[in-house]
């Protein structure tokens, strides 16, 4: 019959002839899945063009996808354009993006992605949620099938590593602690995690061991970074330090307190560090603002105290940029001073990542990421495709 | 004989003419005689003689003259005298012929005379004499023989008639007689229906207790034959669904037979004409319409309300017949299932479109309780192109009519066989397609059957009417400000006494209908935007500008914006804390006794109190716009006709600081299959907002989200319930160790730790957002949030 073809786009469902009502009410919780899932970490795929290609994207449903930035960035200006002609609706419904490939990285929410260089090839590492790293190949990666990938491609990772259960009396195994973020240092074949327990772990490459074990924090770690040149690594905690490692002994060599010359809160912690370029600048986002430390003298350059949490930040030249529980990008000077403030779309935004040319990628709530710009415009804004 | 006479005189006499004949030939001759002597010259003397000779003959001539006219005088007496005798014959002769004239015309009348019954010939001789009484044939009546025996034929031809006519006159009475019981036998059979009616009627509480409702059936069957065919195709599929599965639905059909049967009839007339051009239609149609406007408008005065109407009436033209369906209970074993709801299907002949209403209710609300029963079904529009274009956009299905022409019901009247004709062309096929239809309709009610429409719909409104049920049920427990109650108990937060309050429950209005919804709300919604902008001075994001590459940065002087807001935010609580403080405190001296507070006392200390909610001004406009940038545009069918209200959830802190939690729900027409959606946002005294973001969507995405999966298929009408027992549950616990410093939290994992506050075992924080970790007691762990 020819009116069948007239179903609701929905896909559910259905109408009084067909009625599929299990499948409707899965339509609905999926939209709103959809409505509800984080991006948390968002990265430009490497590549010799100077304009960014490729975007991954690492979500609170343990996907991993990659995005072409080219395409949506035309599928956005169509999805504008159409949205204008029917009705004259102000606020835009955000395009739902057609990944270019999708791995199931993890169990829970993925936290965490890097590249890892190695032999002319890089590796995608995933941390996430339920205590692992793993990596892919990223050209096997990025060729997996689509069409595979929306039914969960258990592609095999090639490293697979999992945090220690701790064990308690009479032998019982705590659960496995999530892996918070990750930090790769390719000179010393090692990766770096920033774990639940605590604890930092230093993984080797090669054969898949813990090197190390970083301890001292009184919470569970949300960042890490390496400081290549000197061999540290610096992490931050609930607990509302940050701390640099020594990853030769292990020990830990300074502890900063970001919020200490703050008036006493009850609630900080550090959710995020950046070091620059040069390695001597070294800046905490905090539960309540941003810090930036000098390295080299130890001493706080500057400390701002944000009205939202800081959750991402990242250094460009001499500038950082911060996101956090406020749907605004936020430019700050070295000196302290907000040089701008560029509304992006997710509420909350978890993720800012930058690429050479000076595109930022802003992720967060909503399954929400935000391209913008070196001039500060918005190449597009999509919603990232959960799996089903 | 007089000639004779006077012949017979000269002849016996010479007759006096010829001797005055002989007279004057003397006279000539002596004249001539004198005459020649004159002339001669004879002397005188000789004509002596002839004078006296003369004088002679004139004597004589005299006398014979004399003679003459005496002669004539005899003759004239004696003709005289016999003329008299010559008369009187002459008359009696005229006499005569008269009487003889007279006579013949008689005769002849007698003869043409015509009896009345000229068929009837006079009775023969031969029976005469056979059969007349001796009275007639003994009397002598003339001497004529023949004659005497004509007339006595005659006599007895009148005593033989009269004796007839006697015995007509007889039969007629008779006949008459017959007639009268005829008509009294007539009389009583034309009377028996009525009496069998009654009869009929007195076996009707019989039947009744007999359950054999045969009357009934009969008379609906044959008001079922006069309903138009989609509605006797919903009226026939529900029959047949409910004697083939004994689904517990009645059905009745209401309306005047009589108006149906004569719509018909038009109906009929008009297919039967050959050029059933709508704009013929329209034009016999109208004018009956015409006519009856001038009448009313010669009654009211109105008259612009009223032809408005009219209009509207003849477009949406309904047929006489409606079906009213109950639907019950069919959970119930029981005898007596309870009436569910009531519906009533109408036909709008004009547009095709079967229309559905709820048909007893009291409540305006119920009419919304059809509304998107299956997705994208609001009932606003027309179903059709057809009947959209035919209707024009004069016609609106809005709050006020009962009865909208949803999808699912022309789905059940099979509406959906007719072909779907381009839009341009169907307009003219529309009225014109009976016949089509019903073929149609023939072929498709094979795939109807298949699809178990009538199932399918009985199913859904069953379960919409069981969980607007439950839905009310639910908001006046929450309108009571009384937690509701959970059914199910194998969930956590049915074992969690909630310490937090219901501090206030506000049912917001309705959100605007799709209708208007084009128009009204994205002007809203532009609206509230310009205010969100004004308020927080940060450029709008603006999406032309997406692609525009080159275009300097949409950024400001970030320096004021923050401060700005964040001025006016903390203005704004921190009127708002001492404002509800002081309000608290009034409420407390005020109503000491009530019993709810008492209630709510009694259960935890006096960390927790109930306020009476009095202004909700001061704190929406905190609120506002974060609500706002939650804002999703979906699809508009789904908000239609939607509810809305605010639940305000409070929390006293014993250094008597105080946290609000204030929750927007969104309940769409398809509860519970569409949960309910909750935006929270925070009335909190605490400076920052921003602060809580991620918790506050991490609780609306357990709320919205997450726990309908746990929850099972069967509860899922008190959904609401669940969620707002969740919500209070997670605002418990989320808003609980925040304020208590927290001690060194042990490096432990969840699972080895010791319970901390009884009910929920928690590590509090873990991830990248910080999220609190919650294992369930009693259900193992929760799936791995947020997925």
């Amino acid at each position: 019959m020819p009116e069948m073809a007239r179903c609701p786009e929905g896909g559910g469902g259905g109408d009084a002839r067909n009625w599929d009502e299990e499948g409707y009410r899965k339509s609905i919780l999926r939209e709103r899945e959809l409505h509800y899932r984080t991006v948390f970490r968002t990265a430009f795929a490497p590549s010799l063009n100077p304009t960014p290609e490729t975007l991954i994207v690492a979500s609170s449903d343990g996907s991993l996808a990659s995005y072409s930035i080219s395409a949506c960035i035309s599928s956005a200006a169509q999805l504008v354009h159409f949205n204008r002609k029917i009705d004259e609706k102000p606020v835009p419904d955000y395009l739902l993006a057609e990944p270019l490939s999708m791995i199931q990285g993890h169990k829970g929410p993925a936290y965490d992605l890097k590249f890892y260089h190695v032999g002319g090839e890089y590796l995608l590492l995933s941390c996430g949620d339920d205590g692992r790293i793993r990596g892919w190949k990223w050209t096997e990666a990025l060729n997996s099938d689509v069409s595979m990938g929306v039914q969960g491609n258990d592609l095999k990772p090639l490293l697979d590593l999992v945090n220690p259960q701790h064990e308690g009396p009479w032998g019982a195994l705590s659960p496995i602690p999530e892996n918070n973020a990750i930090a790769v240092n390719e000179q010393e074949g090692s990766i770096y995690s920033a774990a639940g327990d605590a604890c930092a772990y230093c993984w080797d490459v090669e054969t898949r061991k813990r090197k190390m074990v970083f301890r001292g924090h009184s919470d569970y770690l949300h960042c890490i970074t390496a400081r290549k040149s000197s061999n540290q690594i610096i992490t931050g905690s609930e607990d509302g330090t940050a701390r640099i490692w020594d990853c030769r002994s292990g020990s830990c060599t300074q502890v900063i307190y970001p919020e200490k010359n703050h008036k006493l809160k009850d609630c900080s912690w550090v959710s995020s560090v950046a070091i620059d370029s040069s390695e001597s600048w070294l800046a905490c986002g905090t539960g309540s603002g941003l810090s930036v430390w000098s390295l080299l003298s130890c001493e706080c350059i500057f400390s701002s105290d944000c009205c939202a949490p800081v959750q991402d930040l990242q250094f460009q030249d001499n500038q950082v940029l911060t996101v956090g529980s406020e749907p605004v990008l936020t430019r700050f000077g070295i000196y302290g001073v907000v040089l701008s403030q560029i509304k992006c779309a997710p509420q909350s935004a978890f993720s800012i990542s930058l690429h050479p040319s000076g595109v930022v990628a802003v992720g967060g709530y909503g399954g929400l990421v935000d391209v913008i710009s070196e001039f500060g415009s918005h190449l597009c804004t999509f919603c990232c495709q959960g799996m089903d | 004989m007089q000639a004779m006479e006077v012949e017979a005189i000269p002849n016996s006499k010479r007759s006096p003419h010829d001797v005055l004949e002989e007279t004057r030939t003397a006279m000539e001759e002596i004249a001539a005689k004198m005459l020649f002597i004159k002339k001669d010259g004879r002397p005188k003397s000789d004509l002596r003689e002839l004078i006296t000779q003369m004088s002679l003959l004139l004597l004589s001539l005299r006398q014979v003259n004399r003679s003459i006219l005496m002669e004539e005088d005899r003759v004239k007496v004696e003709t005289e005298s016999a003329k008299a005798p010559v008369d009187f014959t002459t008359l009696q002769l005229h006499n005569l012929m008269y009487e003889k004239n007279h006579y013949l015309k008689a005769i002849k009348a007698c003869k043409d005379f015509r009896s009345k019954y000229p068929d009837i010939d006079l009775v023969s001789e031969e029976e005469f004499f056979r059969s007349a009484p001796e009275d007639i044939k003994g009397k002598v009546l003339a001497s004529d023989a023949a004659h005497d025996l004509m007339l006595k034929r005659l006599n007895f031809e009148l005593y033989q008639r009269k004796e007839l006519y006697k015995l007509h006159e007889k039969l007629e009475q008779h006949k008459k007689s017959l007639l009268d019981t005829i008509a009294n036998r007539k009389k009583f059979l034309s009377s028996l229906p009525s009496h069998l009616k009654s009869l009929k009627k007195a076996t009707l509480p019989v039947q009744q207790q007999l359950g054999i409702l045969h009357t009934k059936k009969l008379k609906q069957h044959h008001a079922a034959e006069l309903l138009p065919p989609p509605l006797y195709i919903v009226y026939s599929q529900l029959l047949a669904q409910k004697e083939a599965f004994g689904e517990r639905i009645e059905m009745e059909i209401l309306g005047s037979v009589k108006d149906a049967q004569i719509f018909a009839q038009q109906q009929a007339n008009k297919d039967s004409g050959l050029s059933s051009n709508t704009e013929n239609n329209r034009l016999e149609e109208d004018a009956p319409d015409e006519e009856e406007d001038v009448q009313r408008r010669r009654k009211r005065p109105k008259r612009n309300q009223v032809k408005e109407n009219i209009d509207q009436a003849g477009v949406c033209q309904i047929h006489p017949l409606k079906i009213i369906l109950h639907i019950y209970d069919d959970e119930e074993s029981e005898a007596k299932p309870s009436k569910l709801i009531t519906l009533r299907f109408e036909y709008l002949v004009k547009l095709n479109v079967a229309c559905v209403g709820v048909e007893d209710s009291e409540e305006g609300s119920d009419n919304n309780i059809l509304c998107n029963l299956f997705p994208d079904d609001t009932g606003i529009e027309l179903p059709h192109q057809a009947a959209k274009l035919y209707a024009g956009d004069s016609l609106a299905f809005g709050e006020r009519r009962a009865s909208r022409p949803y999808k699912w019901a022309q789905h059940l009247a099979g509406i959906d066989f007719l072909p779907e004709v381009p839009p341009l062309h169907e307009c003219n096929e529309a009225l014109s397609s009976e016949a089509l239809k019903g073929l149609d309709v023939a072929a498709g009610l094979s795939i109807y059957r298949h699809q178990n429409r009538v199932q399918t719909i009985l199913q859904r409104i069953r379960s919409r009417k069981k969980a607007q049920m439950a839905l009310v049920e639910q908001l006046d427990s929450l309108m009571k400000l009384r937690w509701p109650l959970l059914a199910y108990g194998d969930i956590p937060w049915a074992l969690h006494d909630p310490l937090c309050t219901l501090q206030n429950c506000s049912s917001s209005e309705l959100i605007p209908d799709s209708s208007s919804f084009s128009a009204v709300v994205v002007g809203q919604v532009a609206h509230v935007i310009d205010l969100d902008l004004d308020r927080r001075s940060v450029t709008s994001w603006e999406v032309e500008s997406a692609r525009e590459d080159g275009e300097l940065p949409t950024a400001l002087p970030a320096a004021n914006s923050p401060d700005d807001s964040k001025v006016t935010m903390a203005n704004g609580s921190s009127e708002h804390v001492e404002h509800s403080r002081s309000l608290a405190l009034i409420t407390k001296s005020v109503t000491p006794s009530k019993k709810v507070k008492s209630r709510v006392l009694r259960k935890s200390e006096d960390d927790l109190e109930l306020i009476l909610d009095s202004d909700s001004e001061l704190e929406e406009h905190t609120c506002i716009d974060q609500e706002i940038e939650n804002v999703r545009v979906g699809k508009p069918w789904e908000d239609h006709a939607a509810k809305e209200f605010t639940l305000i959830l409070t929390r006293t802190y014993e250094n008597e600081r105080n946290a609000k939690l204030n929750a927007k729900v969104k309940i769409s027409t398809e509860y519970p299959l569409r949960p309910p959606l909750f935006t929270l946002s925070l009335l909190s005294d605490g400076p920052q907002g921003f602060e809580w973001y991620n918790e506050l969507r991490a609780m609306e995405a357990e709320v919205n989200l997450h726990i309908i999966k746990v929850l099972p298929l069967e509860h899922e009408n008190y959904i609401l319930a669940h969620q707002i027992r969740c919500l209070a549950m997670l605002f418990d616990f989320h808003f609980d160790a925040r304020h208590e410093k927290r001690k060194s939290t042990s490096i432990i994992d969840v699972g080895l730790c010791k319970p901390v506050s009884g009910t929920i075992l928690a590590r509090s924080v873990r991830g990248r957002d910080r999220r609190k970790m919650i294992s369930w007691k009693g259900m193992g762990c929760t799936p791995g949030y947020p997925c």
